[in-house]
């Protein structure tokens, strides 16, 4: 199922200001930041997400062009077109919603986290300490786009970093800005072809790679690898229950014949 | 039944069938609960339980109102910030980006660095104090404790207008008396008045302003003033084309800090190296203008910790010292007298009108008529303010006043363009100068008019009352000029007291008007 809304994120234009991050703690009734905590890890290279982070921004320092620069990158869960969590769930408690957003249903999940070992992106995250614990990740605010409004995060962002939209649209616009300045971009938009297409897009002036995205995330989404093997489920189950039958029937009618031939052998005369 | 060999009674329940029985309605239950769990028909996502400020609450993507924040760096000197507090107001974005005209006036992306200029104001507009200022008071407190240092403290001209208010006296309360009795109590080894290099910096400024215009240094007029830091770092980003008008004085805070390490420790004979040199400022951008590389002409850190005044309210509070009944008690001598010149530095225009004051006497060696005491054209919340004066000798004095960046903008962009008819021009960053500084109590949040009116009124009262209101009446400032630095501007002033600023164009990008 191909999804109708996305958000294009230029890390071009982020200034990090963690305001994506509040607003998501804010409309997700988050469970507030320590107080330490929320001083010592604003934006740094390892902040990382968690079951009480679904979105975080990430700095990066680095060079270019022999000068020194800095990005943010703000993350949160990518809302794969063909969600590998989703393939994996047996509950059906991980469900892509026609919207575009990943959705999970914490009352289908039975707690088996099959979903997080088949994120290629690690953002699902498992609730350890909790006794009916829950697998977190951004949901990217399926009420409000639902209202026609934008997720928490890309309503506030002040500087146009996030921009909230049907995914075409955005494909288009991000391709406009690609061509637009070719020589400061990167000419990649990651997530148009990353696992089969996400939701969220990005565009950046620096590899994707050094600002820690996964470079080898394969073109084709990974349900479509297990698909490959399990489409001859069918197939193998009917088959090799017809393949045990016949040897059955051919071993029981060999048996029945040697023992026929065993029975009327002629006796030896000794 | 008593006959134990015919079994036990059909209708009591063995344990055999009530293990049946209640595995079977376990079996049961659960598969009701699957059930009923697949037939969700609403399912329960988690998250969206929670609330954002109502300008976020709008169907479609147009930006109808102020949104986020501004971004401030995790070792940021000066602020800091607590996600826990923050409910994206926008507040802070509103002041960085009308009042200072810093958010907003660089092109993205950003370079390397989170662009700030340290004043502060974002924290004054916090409505939820989110934004608060670096807490030095630790690092203090460490230091008082420890008996080898000798811990000396200067205070601003406008932590004694506004320390009353932490304390419930109304705004603009005079409390210079009992700031100085707190800090004895505190346990300052020296308390000591920035007032005095106030007066200095008028001193020494003036006289670069005369050898300016009369061309004894080939340095561009109009002088700038650089007393206010986060002045100079949006000089520095913004306009580093125009850094050769600054001039090269430190402010009164570092021209403090070098001459506490060198001319006050051989007066006192201490050695430099125990001197721990902490000031009292309304200031944010003061602590990060102390650990400016430049300012290390002492052979040491000239000023080792900035507290704000919020900040010295706190360390009174904390040592429950009950600030309202304290005496008042005068600062101690060689670093702690005032003029009247000096007290009006934290106000915008107070500079200007002590140099004026000063030049006179500097350049016609006579006293300033009354005029040059009550300066009016420069006084007041005018955003940009004009004055001219006639001075015997090099005619009309052409002076101009501003405050808050957004207002600088107008007279730099003047200045750029070969417009300025002024000799002198004093740049405050904060809205209404020191009195209103990023460090102060929070009286009112945001900041309001009616208060910077009242501590500007109780600054210019002090003024008026003081005996001595010219910095060059002022004893102390004479007997370093005689026992130390010669003459203004000397080679050894010029060593402590005079630095070079350089342009920080290479960290941004910069826009010339706002981006929308």
């Amino acid at each position: 199922m191909t999804s109708k809304m996305g958000a294009l994120v230029d890390v071009t234009r982020c200034i990090g200001c963690e305001s994506c991050k509040v607003a998501c703690s804010l409309y997700n009734g988050l469970k507030p930041e320590q107080m330490q905590e929320s001083k010592t890890t604003p934006a740094s290279e390892n902040v990382e997400l968690a079951v009480s982070r679904w979105t975080v921004v990430q700095s990066h320092k680095f060079e270019k062009n022999g000068e020194q620069i800095r990005r943010f990158v703000k993350r949160q869960c990518f809302h794969c077109q063909e969600p590998a969590c989703a393939s994996a769930c047996f509950a059906k408690a991980m469900q892509k919603t026609p919207a575009g957003p990943v959705v999970y249903n914490e009352n289908l999940c039975v707690g088996c986290r099959y979903c997080m070992i088949a994120c290629p992106f690690e953002v699902l995250k498992f609730e350890w300490d909790k006794p009916f614990p829950r697998v977190l990740k951004c949901q990217m605010c399926p009420d409000r786009i639902e209202e026609g409004q934008m997720p928490a995060c890309a309503s506030v962002c002040p500087t146009g970093a996030i921009t909230f939209g049907e995914r075409e649209k955005l494909v288009e616009e991000a391709k406009k800005r690609l061509a637009e300045k070719p020589n400061f971009y990167v000419n990649h938009i990651y997530g148009l072809k990353e696992v089969g297409g996400t939701s969220w897009l990005y565009i950046s002036d620096v590899p994707f790679g050094e600002l820690g995205f996964r470079t080898d995330a394969p073109e084709k989404a990974l349900p479509e690898y297990t698909w490959e093997v399990l489409k001859w489920t069918p197939a193998i189950f009917v088959g090799w229950g017809a393949i045990l039958t016949g040897l059955y029937l051919y071993n029981k009618r060999r048996a029945a014949a040697h023992d026929e031939e065993e029975m009327y052998a002629p006796v030896d005369p000794d | 039944m008593k006959d134990g060999a015919s079994g036990p009674d059909n209708n009591s329940v063995t344990r055999r069938s009530f293990l049946k029985m209640a595995s079977s309605m376990g079996l049961l239950a659960g598969l009701t609960g699957a059930l009923a769990g697949c037939d969700d028909k609403n399912p329960k996502h988690p998250g969206g339980n929670g609330w954002l400020p109502n300008q976020y609450n709008a169907a479609g993507n147009f930006p109808a109102q102020v949104r986020g924040r501004v971004p401030i760096d995790l070792d940021n000197p000066s602020i800091m910030r607590d996600n826990q507090k923050c409910v994206l107001c926008g507040q802070c974005l509103e002041t960085c980006e009308n009042i200072e005209s810093v958010y907003g006036y660089y092109s993205l992306p950003i370079v390397d660095e989170t662009i700030c200029i340290h004043c502060g104001q974002c924290s004054m507009a916090c409505p939820t104090e989110a934004i608060s200022e670096r807490d030095d008071t630790d690092k203090v407190f460490k230091a008082l404790d420890d008996q080898n240092k000798f811990v000396l403290v200067q205070t601003a001209p406008a932590t004694r207008v506004a320390l009353g208010e932490e304390f419930g006296l109304p705004p603009g309360a005079w409390v210079q008396g009992q700031q100085v009795a707190a800090l004895r109590r505190l346990g300052f080894d020296a308390v000591l008045d920035t007032n005095f290099t106030a007066d200095l910096t008028i001193m020494e400024e003036g006289t670069e302003l005369i050898k300016r215009i009369k061309g004894e240094v080939k340095m561009p007029l109009p002088q700038f003033t650089s007393c206010s830091p986060g002045w100079i770092k949006f000089c520095e980003y913004f306009y580093p084309d125009l850094l050769p008008n600054m001039s090269s004085c430190k402010s009164p805070q570092q021209m403090f800090g070098a001459l506490a390490k060198t001319y006050y420790a051989k007066a006192r004979g201490i050695d430099p190296a125990s001197i721990v040199s902490v000031s009292i400022m309304p200031c944010t951008a003061k602590k990060f203008e102390c650990n400016r590389p430049e300012m290390n002409d002492s052979g040491y850190k000239d000023v080792d910790y900035v507290l704000t005044t919020r900040e010295l309210a706190r360390m009174i509070k904390k040592n429950k010292i009950d600030f309202t009944s304290l005496p008042e008690e005068k600062y101690d001598p060689i670093m702690g007298e005032e003029t009247g010149g000096a007290v009006i530095f934290g106000a915008t225009g107070g500079v200007m009108e002590a140099a004026a004051r000063a030049a006179y006497f500097l350049i016609t060696g006579q006293e300033p008529p009354a005029l040059f005491l009550n300066l009016t054209p420069v006084r007041g919340l005018d955003g940009v303010k004009e004055a001219a004066v006639d001075i015997p000798g090099v005619g009309t004095l052409r002076v101009a006043v501003c405050h808050g960046m957004a207002n600088g903008r107008k007279v730099l962009d003047a200045v750029r363009t070969g417009k300025a008819p002024w000799h002198f021009v004093e740049f405050m960053t904060c809205p209404g100068g020191c009195i209103a500084g990023g460090g102060q109590p929070r009286t009112a949040v945001p900041p309001t008019d009616a208060i910077r009116e009242q501590r500007l009124a109780s600054l210019y009262k002090a003024d008026a009352s003081l005996p001595k209101r010219k910095s060059y009446e002022n004893a102390e400032v004479a007997a370093l000029y005689q026992n130390f630095l010669e003459h203004p501007m000397s080679e050894l002033a010029e060593e402590l007291l005079h630095t070079e600023y350089h342009s920080r164009a290479n960290k941004l990008h910069p826009l010339l008007f706002k981006a929308v």
